[in-house]
């Protein structure tokens, strides 16, 4: 990436460019590459949902239009944009119209720090870390003022569905997360990648690599659970649960409002497998070439992400108070009791 | 007492009526005016290669109301599932919100009870939407149309673009239907809306009859109610 | 055959002989004065009494003659009075039967509620109050059931013009959060008519308390479409047959179909051939299977949400089901297969290709089966779910009359297939099961085993029907071209649908066509108890116990 800024500005006429363009072009391009990514990503979401269902179903899915109806992604999304936009007579508005968007923007905002490889990683603060959950916890500001602005009953019960799930879950994620900070010792994210690039233990010619995954596939388990409940996807989608609450808190959001709810829960999805494949499986690394960072990044989130659709094809979702109760009472003591060993190990060896 | 007679104190008349018939040929009006359509004016040749393509969009993708009603509904959830599989030409995605939904296929008998809620779920759903009526339940009132409380046939209420026929129909029927609705669609060809028999109407504008009397203190003024004459049905 | 809790010899000699089991003179006397005469309808004797004294009839049949079970509740309209029958039987042993007929005059209806002895009965008097317009003195809530509010006349009475114009409203309901709720913090929710759990059109008006559901009550009549009139306007012999197939829509067609086709053939004195009866039991027995998939697999879409695994699986072994119930009738779903007198034909040709088909079927089921138990029985977070939600216990069930599946998993044996004996059951080898949780799970387990047993019917009769001689295949009885009973004969006869008890009243007039017909569905009582199960539940498992009591609109609403 770091080159493109340059080349930019020569092509624009400076034989060197002064600093401030290179920085303002560099975070303009960035940006743009890693936005429209993402949402390309996400966009293919629903159509991958679609495809993966299928194959755990027995069925085909899509197959008109391009090869495996590719090209139903586009013309699902400019269907859904061009749809007639419908506020309902009871919405509270403002706040109904800000709501779709603030999903989106924190899962957009919360990539900004992860570094994605193959030197894209748009900011690497040293609170890394703090900056990624405390951005990605914006989104349940989005879901209760979207739930609530509706004026529908079912919209009001997901959305307060949707807040005690986050609030319930937003703590063993972090307490996990520390587990790893521990070991690593710092916050950035970069630097989190970064010592996790050894070997843990060679098998023969199979060298495990000192992901931290392996290293503690406990808090692996946990954070991944955790991050479950995060996304509301099974079994912990109680949040939207269609046979329940018709679609929560985006029953009453249609058109393009539906799509950047729609677009916000699934770059959600892959938000949380990115940090997921952050703090426990290596970030970037594989084998091959250092430019190849990318795509294993990318092949981590999807796996990620196949994960989650695997859940939801096979797993029943829990109530609400079950809910609450493996999440205060299973997984917060579970999170701690990894801290505290986790801190016990690093102090004894370090 | 014959069987090919209806007794009296079932029905009147079979006289044909033909008077909603006539209201249904009449007022036609296309249903394609998005306001992003719009917002595009009337600039002819983008205009044009544009409608092509939103005719595609929307032919090629849709997503279905999760909506049963009686026997039609089970060959509807044997369409989506595993052997007919409807999400093949990018239509079996049901969404349980209206909201989100552009087809409404209508699997089943409709009742006098049901049809004003059915007429509000209809309007629930965002323009361009398309109702597919599957069964002669809701072409015609099917085995039930002699029923003293059965609707003759969906359209009676709403608006409908493709009728299946079958008692129920297979699901290939099912998929043929919805394959025909996704032709007629990227062609442009836009079914006529009329002024359906039955709307849904404030008390207070009903003309005032005998049963609008009768009913006068039960029902409040403002209260939207739906009026069957059922003499007049087809 | 063999049963799971009570030795066998116990029940035989009533099966042989049912209606001399029941000391109709000691039950007369034990009534007393409140009896006014003594009727004899087919299948029970039947006392008249007076309308101002059905309860104390009523609970001294249930408390010292021990009739537990209020099958039924059958309304009409004489040209000269109204009529209210309630068939009772017992739930030890279903032949034993009684009947309590309370006329009143025509001019002014008026007769005293059941409900205080059967629960059950609330909601079979508002039926007859809505459709044939009898008033229930004593009735807790007598409003219409199946009509909407503002109907005009009572649709199965005998001046009703059905041409009238009629007026249905559609009301607003409220906006919670424009209500003050700082006087409470209850929160009316209308689940349905159209919401994805419900499973059709149903209408849940359910008060809630945060998520925790303070009441529900069941709004049903979004899809009545007028079984009885229908019925009543066709003739017995052909016209009346294609109906039973759309109550219970869930693939049960052939049980419906069997319903009318006994009581039918009991009021006309028709008996069916051997082969025809196993021929039957078969199709009805694959019926059984295909409407239990489909439950299991609707109930499994309320726990999972979206259209997910276990769903496709269930409707992936339905099209094998449907496929050979295709071959066998000629429809998917809607089979009109069973005639007066047997079936309307034999079995396709080539037989040993049918057979074939239905075996590798049957040989498929056990690992089927095994899947879905790997799949959702033995999943944790499905028990989490499921045991101990939306419980009924033996004595709420009986005091609503739930039949079925859903009695048998409170632990009431209760089959009429075994009890009641039709078609060929009796000369099989298969077991009824029942289950003590009384929980969604139990219901789940009861649907899932009895999925198994009716394999083991199905092989029975395969086999029974591969070796029948070839000049023997007898598939119809000699049935006179046009059905004319005695004039008011008057019957009552169930058999064990899909979903429970299903019933027929029919009295004849003399014609082709019944002068009443009503039908006792087994969801209309079962969904009478969901409010017993689900107050102080959960939302989610509110949704679940629906899913779990199996209802078809349909069959509900008629």
């Amino acid at each position: 990436m770091a080159t493109t800024p340059v080349s930019i500005a020569e092509w624009l006429g400076y034989a060197t460019a002064p600093l401030w363009l290179q920085i303002v072009l560099a975070a303009v391009v960035s940006g743009v590459v890693v936005t429209v990514m993402l949402t390309t990503s996400a966009l293919a979401g629903p159509w991958a949902k679609r495809k993966i269902t299928a194959m755990f179903t027995d069925r085909i899915a899509i197959n008109r239009n391009g090869p495996a109806g590719i090209f139903t992604i586009a013309a699902d999304a400019v269907r859904l944009m061009s749809k007639e936009l419908i506020i309902p007579d009871g919405a509270d508005r403002p706040a109904f119209d800000i709501a779709p968007a603030v999903l989106p923007l924190s899962a957009l905002l919360g990539f900004a720090v992860i570094p994605m490889g193959s030197g894209l990683q748009l900011a690497d603060p040293e609170i890394g870390l703090v900056y990624v959950f405390a951005v990605s916890s914006i989104a349940s500001v989005g879901m209760v003022v979207g739930g609530y602005a509706s004026g529908n009953k079912y919209s009001l019960l997901g959305s307060m569905r949707s807040v005690a799930e986050s609030i319930a879950y937003e703590i063993p994620l972090v307490i996990t997360a520390a587990s790893v900070v521990l070991l690593a010792g710092t916050l950035r994210l970069s630097d989190i990648v970064a010592a996790q690039q050894g070997t843990l233990v060679s098998l023969g010619p199979i060298a495990i690599p000192a992901w931290y995954g392996f290293l503690n596939p406990f808090a692996l388990a946990l954070f991944l659970v955790a991050s479950l409940a995060e996304v509301g996807r099974n079994p912990f989608d109680i949040g939207e649960a269609p046979t329940e609450i018709v679609g929560g808190y985006i029953t009453e959001y249609s058109s393009i409002y539906f799509v950047l709810f729609f677009l916000g829960e699934f770059l959600h999805i892959f938000l949380s497998a990115a940090v997921l494949t952050t703090l426990f499986l290596g970030g970037p690394a594989g084998p091959g070439p250092a430019w190849l960072g990318i795509v294993w990044f990318g092949v981590k989130i999807w796996a990620v992400f196949l994960f989650t659709q695997w859940c939801r094809a096979a797993v029943p979702r829990v109530r609400i108070d079950q809910m609450l109760e493996i999440g205060w009472k299973g997984l917060l003591v579970l999170s701690f009791a990894n801290l505290v060993l986790t801190a016990i190990i690093v102090g004894v060896i370090a | 007492m014959s069987s090919d007679h209806p007794r009296d104190d079932i029905i009147d008349t079979t006289a044909p009526q033909t008077k909603t018939r006539e209201d249904r040929m009449s007022e036609v009006d296309s249903r394609f005016n998005s306001t992003l359509r719009e917002a595009f004016g009337s600039t002819p040749f983008v205009l044009t290669k544009f409608d092509a393509f939103m005719d595609w969009v929307r032919g090629s993708s849709m997503f279905m109301l999760q909506f049963g009603i009686a026997c039609c509904s089970i060959e509807m959830m044997h369409t989506y599932a595993v052997k007919h599989d409807l999400d093949r030409f990018g239509s079996g995605v049901p969404r349980a919100s209206p909201r989100q939904a552009d087809v409404m296929i209508v699997p089943g008998t409709i009742v006098s009870k049901f049809a004003p809620r059915m007429k509000r779920v209809y309007d629930q759903m965002p323009e361009p939407k398309f109702v597919v009526n599957m069964g002669s339940c809701s072409t015609s009132g099917g085995p039930f149309q002699q029923g003293y409380n059965v609707v003759k046939g969906a359209e009676e209420v709403i608006p409908v673009d493709i009728h299946i026929p079958g008692c129920p129909p297979r699901p290939e029927a099912l998929v043929y239907g919805i394959a025909k609705l996704q032709e007629r669609v990227k062609n442009g060809e836009t079914s006529p809306v009329t002024v359906k028999p039955y709307e849904l109407e404030q008390f207070g504008d009903l003309e005032k009859d005998e049963l609008v009397e009768k009913l006068a203190d039960d029902i409040d003024e403002e209260t939207l109610v739906m009026r069957y004459n059922w003499a007049d049905s087809p | 055959m063999s049963k799971t809790e009570e030795p066998a010899e116990d029940a035989e000699p009533e099966a042989t002989e049912p209606v001399g089991a029941v000391d109709y003179d000691a039950l007369e006397a034990l009534l007393g004065d409140a009896v006014v005469r003594r009727e004899s309808h087919l299948n029970a004797e039947a006392f008249v009494v007076r309308a101002d004294r059905v309860q104390d009839a009523l609970s001294t049949l249930k408390v010292e003659a021990g009739f537990d079970h209020l099958s039924n509740v059958s309304a009409q309209e004489y040209h000269d009075r109204f009529e209210s029958i309630y068939h009772l039987k017992k739930y030890d042993d279903p032949t034993q039967e009684v009947s309590v007929v309370v006329p009143t005059p025509r001019d002014d209806p008026v007769s005293q509620s059941a409900e205080p002895v059967f629960r059950t009965a609330d909601w079979h008097e508002r039926e007859a109050y809505d459709l044939v317009g009898i008033d229930y003195d004593e009735h807790p809530d007598l409003r219409r059931i199946l009509l909407p509010e503002t109907w005009q006349g009572h649709p199965l009475g005998r001046d009703y013009n059905q041409d009238k114009p009629q007026i249905v409203e559609f009301e607003e309901n409220v906006n919670p959060l424009a209500d003050d709720h700082r006087e409470s913090d209850t929160m009316l929710v209308n689940i349905g008519p159209h919401h994805p759990a419900t499973h059709g059109v149903l209408h849940l008006e359910t008060v809630l308390d945060g998520e925790t559901v303070l009441d529900v009550e069941p709004d049903i009549g979004y899809l009545h479409r007028c079984e009885e009139q229908m019925a009543q306007s066709g003739t017995y012999r052909h016209q009346i047959m294609p109906y039973p197939d759309r109550w219970d829509y869930g693939s049960a067609g052939i049980l419906n179909e069997w319903a009318y086709a006994r009581v039918a053939e009991d009021l006309n004195d028709i008996e069916v051939p051997e082969y025809a009866q196993v021929v039957r039991t078969m199709s009805a027995e694959l019926c059984r299977i295909a409407a239990h998939l489909l439950a299991l697999g609707t109930f499994c879409l309320d726990i999972y949400g979206d259209f997910t695994a276990i769903f496709m699986y269930a409707m992936r072994d339905r099209e094998v089901v449907q496929n050979i119930l295709e071959e066998l009738t000629g429809q998917r779903m809607m089979f009109n297969y069973l005639r007066l007198g047997g079936v309307v034909w034999d079995l396709p040709e080539s037989r040993e290709e049918f057979f074939e088909m239905v075996r590798e079927f049957l040989a498929e089921l056990p690992s089927r089966v095994d899947e879905y138990h790997d799949l959702i029985t033995e999943n944790e977070l499905f028990q989490l779910r499921t045991v101990g939600t939306g419980v009924l216990d033996a004595e709420t069930a009986k005091q609503y009359g739930v039949t079925g599946p859903v009695a048998r998993a409170s632990g009431i044996d209760y089959d009429l297939r075994r009890d009641d004996p039709y078609g060929y059951y009796e000369h099989l080898d298969w077991d009824v099961i029942t289950d003590d949780g009384g929980d969604n799970y139990s219901r789940l387990l009861v649907r899932m085993r009895e999925v198994e047993q009716s394999a083991r019917i199905i092989q029975q009769c395969v086999d029974l029907l591969e070796e029948w001689p070839e000049d023997e295949r007898e598939i119809q009885a000699n049935v006179p071209r046009t059905l004319n009973p005695e004039p008011d004969a008057e019957v009552y006869r169930a058999v064990e649908g899909a979903k429970g008890e299903l019933g027929i009243y029919i009295r004849s007039d003399g014609t082709d066509k019944p002068a009443r017909f009503k039908i006792r569905s087994p969801c209309f009582s079962n969904l009478q108890a969901l409010p017993e199960m689900a107050r102080g539940e959960y939302v989610p498992d509110l949704v679940a116990t629906l899913g779990s009591l199996d209802i078809i609109l349909g069959e509900v609403d008629r």
